[in-house]
């Protein structure tokens, strides 16, 4: 390690206990400090329309789901096509228990730390089981298995009336320290919330990674006889990958329950997984700094597409059939450019900019 | 110095009288706002139903229907998706709407609780009976599908001969199509003399034969349709090409296909051609097929507007117009009474909407009434029937009577 832990310009470890650091410079983690600070801080200093605080809210709530997303297919290198899904399980477990003892029950409106912890167990148990053909499995044929579990339990959704079948299933308003949050402070009490919540996975996918449970997924990734030569034992780690993001994605589906204030299917659709798997590819898989930007670049494109639309409106007389072409379009390409020219992702850009900064004005 | 007070006075009151006559009368911007399925799924109805709100919105700004007043109808499309649907609602509550039009089941239904906080009056397109439950704001614009359904049955019933009517119900595989079922066994346990012989939800079948010949092995005579066009048109095609449509209603041995609101209109002809021939629809709007007063003011509209012959007499557009007309006639009320036209307001004003108030906006089968207990807006039903190539007026305009008897 450098003698100057506030001015490194390079790793230069002599012991694996440094390399294990979960900041490598004192300059590392002083920036993140205040970068936390900044966003517990801003939404006191500037006013943001209710519509905005909802996009954000829904943009880290993406993230949460995707930590998980990559950890089973960024990290242990296993394709999931039904991650909505999960995400839908960790909802209607909410959902569920709101149609059985009411909505605004002591549990729901109280207890909800306790219940967004329980959508992410129940969300880890469908995962493990779901995740258990990976004992038999690889590849595509696990991709399928995936994919069946989503149709499963969209099925299941739509047809049972104890889910209201794919009928949104209010949720009533939380209490906090003794008083119900108004609507007013929804979706800033949420962003809150939810800010909390992503920096406690980010920062738990962290240092799991440098444990050797994180180390034996990217094991299994890398080679998977290997792994097993090792002692690491495939069929487990990859079962351990799906409730791990099983668990992610349940979090994530309890704090969209809260945050809409219902579960309705059409939140964890076939359609959901597709651009969950997108915002992974686009952010970066197998990183966790991806898992932050690809939310962020997908929902943020999405909108930007729409006001295009929406501004192209004023000149165009056929604008109304223009969203239906342009919004699938760029979702499309952006994703195969960035398959073609960037397949590291977001991440990969954002790891040059830190190098660049980190030993700037030296070239190398 | 005294004659100069005593001219200071009079000097001042005309000029202030002068002032307030030759400035501007304050006019008022009244903002309300749609949220709809312009693109994605079911946007072929939504397309046109858009057109319908903005035309008519524009009439008013531009025939100062409102004196200098005017209205304010942003449209957003939420791509049949409630999350972009809730989006736009906070958008448009931070632009301060006072009234607000949606249009799916699903996101009507999920942002109940928040049209309930915001004390806000809305009339979404669904005409779900469940839009109503535990809920204050929403007002259905006409009879719900529940009633539709029901009066389909009753008029299966009064129309059918030779003992009870076999009867089997083709839905779709949502709560939108699930929801009348419950309706109408109710019905059926108040008295109503059917049989529902077999509930179907359609999947996305291109061939029903199998499941009609099924229907013939149980006897069916009728089916009931609630879904959207398309599948009904795969249905009704599907049984010409078997010999098993009714020439007449009811035919004995042949099946007759009749339907609630979102399966017929002109987008069914187009797309099932002669297969149509003797489909039987209802809804609570007039048709252009069968001019009025109301279906002429709409082709003046669509014309006014360059709007194509397709959207012109499309019932979608009528659809979108009439909830216009509804949210602007209430407007006009408020105002009319030297209110202010605030959500309250117009909340107030919508619940006083019966007895003599009630409201015809002309492309309608019966005025639109609401009350504290009954926010359906026009409650009677007209049955259609296609004849050759067009939709044409079935007998008179009816209210169902088991919509009263299974609410006991």
């Amino acid at each position: 390690m450098s003698a100057n832990r506030w001015l490194a310009t390079g790793n230069f470890f002599s012991s694996y206990r440094e390399e294990q650091r979960i900041f490598a410079t004192h300059f590392d983690r002083a920036v993140f400090a205040v970068f936390i600070l900044a966003l517990l801080v801003w939404p006191m200093c500037f006013e943001v329309s209710n519509k905005y605080m909802l996009v954000i809210d829904n943009i880290m709530i993406a993230m949460v789901a995707i930590i998980g997303l990559n950890l089973v297919t960024g990290f242990a290198g296993l394709i999931s096509i039904g991650h909505a899904a999960f995400v839908g399980v960790g909802a209607y477990t909410l959902a569920f228990i709101a149609r059985q003892m009411g909505d605004s029950h002591i549990l729901i409106t109280h207890f909800w730390p306790g219940m967004l912890l329980l959508c992410g167990l129940v969300g880890a148990l469908f995962g493990g089981f779901v995740g258990l053909p990976a004992l038999r499995l690889k590849h595509l044929y696990l991709a399928i298995a995936t994919l069946s579990f989503q149709m499963i339990f969209q099925w299941t959704i739509n047809f049972l009336p104890i889910f209201n079948q794919g009928q949104t299933i209010s949720i009533g308003r939380v209490q906090w320290f003794g008083g119900e949050v108004a609507r007013s402070d929804h979706y800033l009490f949420w962003y809150y919330v939810i800010l909390i919540v992503v920096i406690m996975c980010g920062l738990a996918v962290r240092n799991l990674l440098r444990t050797r449970y994180g180390r034996s997924l990217v094991a299994v990734r890398d080679n998977d006889r290997a792994a097993d030569a090792m002692g690491i034992h495939p069929g487990m780690t990859k079962v351990f990958a799906f409730a791990l993001a099983g668990f992610f994605a349940g979090v994530a589906g309890g704090l969209h329950a809260y945050l809409y204030r219902g579960a309705g299917i059409e939140s964890f659709t076939l359609h959901q997984s597709i651009s969950y798997l997108a915002m992974a590819i686009v952010g970066g898989l197998g990183t966790l700094t991806g898992s932050f930007w690809g939310p962020a670049a997908i929902r943020l494109l999405d909108l930007q597409v729409e006001n295009l639309v929406e501004w192209s409106a004023r000149f165009m007389p056929a604008n109304m059939n223009l969203a239906t072409a342009l919004k699938p379009l760029t979702f499309g390409l952006v994703i195969v450019l960035f398959l073609m020219f960037e397949p590291r992702g977001i991440a990969n850009w954002w790891r040059i900019g830190r190098t660049y900064v980190k030993l700037w004005p030296f070239r190398y | 110095m005294r004659s100069r007070q005593f001219w200071m006075v009079p000097i001042t009151v005309a000029l202030l009288t002068v002032m307030f006559a030759v400035a501007p009368s304050q006019a008022e911007v009244y903002k309300m706002a749609l949220s709809l399925a312009i693109t994605g799924p079911t946007s072929d109805a939504g397309n046109p139903y858009a057109k319908g709100v903005e035309d008519y919105i524009r009439y008013v700004n531009d025939t100062k229907l409102l004196g200098e007043d005017t209205v304010q109808c942003p449209i957003r499309d939420d791509q049949y998706q409630t999350d972009i649907t809730k989006r736009n609602f906070e958008e448009f509550l931070d632009d301060g709407i006072v009234f607000y039009l949606n249009y799916s089941t699903g996101s009507t239904q999920a942002l109940k609780r928040d049209f309930d906080e915001e004390k806000i009056p809305v009339i979404p397109a669904s005409m779900d009976a469940g839009n109503l439950v535990d809920s204050t704001y929403i007002f259905l614009p006409i009879a719900s599908y529940s009633s539709q359904c029901i009066a389909l049955a009753e008029y299966i019933t009064k129309n059918h001969k030779n003992g009870t009517p076999q009867v089997a119900m083709f839905i779709h595989p949502s709560a939108f199509g699930r929801g009348p079922v419950d309706d109408v066994r109710k019905a059926v346990k108040a008295g109503l003399k059917m049989d529902i012989v077999e509930v179907v939800e359609h999947g996305k079948d291109l061939d029903n034969t199998a499941m009609l010949q099924r229907l013939m092995s149980k006897k069916v005579r009728y089916v009931i349709c609630q879904t959207v066009q398309s599948p009904v048109a795969t249905l009704i095609k599907d049984a010409q090409r078997l010999g098993l449509t009714a020439k007449t209603f009811g035919e004995d041995g042949k099946l007759t296909f009749v339907g609630a609101h979102y399966t017929g209109g002109n987008d069914l002809i187009e797309l099932a051609g002669s297969a149509a021939e003797g489909y039987f629809w209802t809804t609570s709007y007039a048709l252009t097929s069968e001019p009025g007063k109301g279906t002429d003011f709409q082709m003046m509209l669509a014309k006014k507007y360059n709007r194509d012959e397709k959207t012109a007499n499309s019932h979608n557009y009528t659809n979108g117009m009439m909830v216009a007309q509804t949210a602007v006639e209430t407007m006009r009320r408020v105002k009319q009474k030297g209110g202010k036209v605030t959500r309250e307001a117009l909340f107030k004003e919508l619940n006083a909407m019966n007895g003599d108030n009630a409201y015809s906006p002309g492309n309608t089968v019966a005025p639109v009434t609401y009350s504290p207990s009954d926010r359906a807006g026009v409650d009677s039903v007209q049955i259609y029937s296609v004849q050759k190539g067009v939709f044409r007026a079935v007998g008179e305009p009816f209210a169902p009577e088991y919509v009263e008897k299974i609410k006991k």
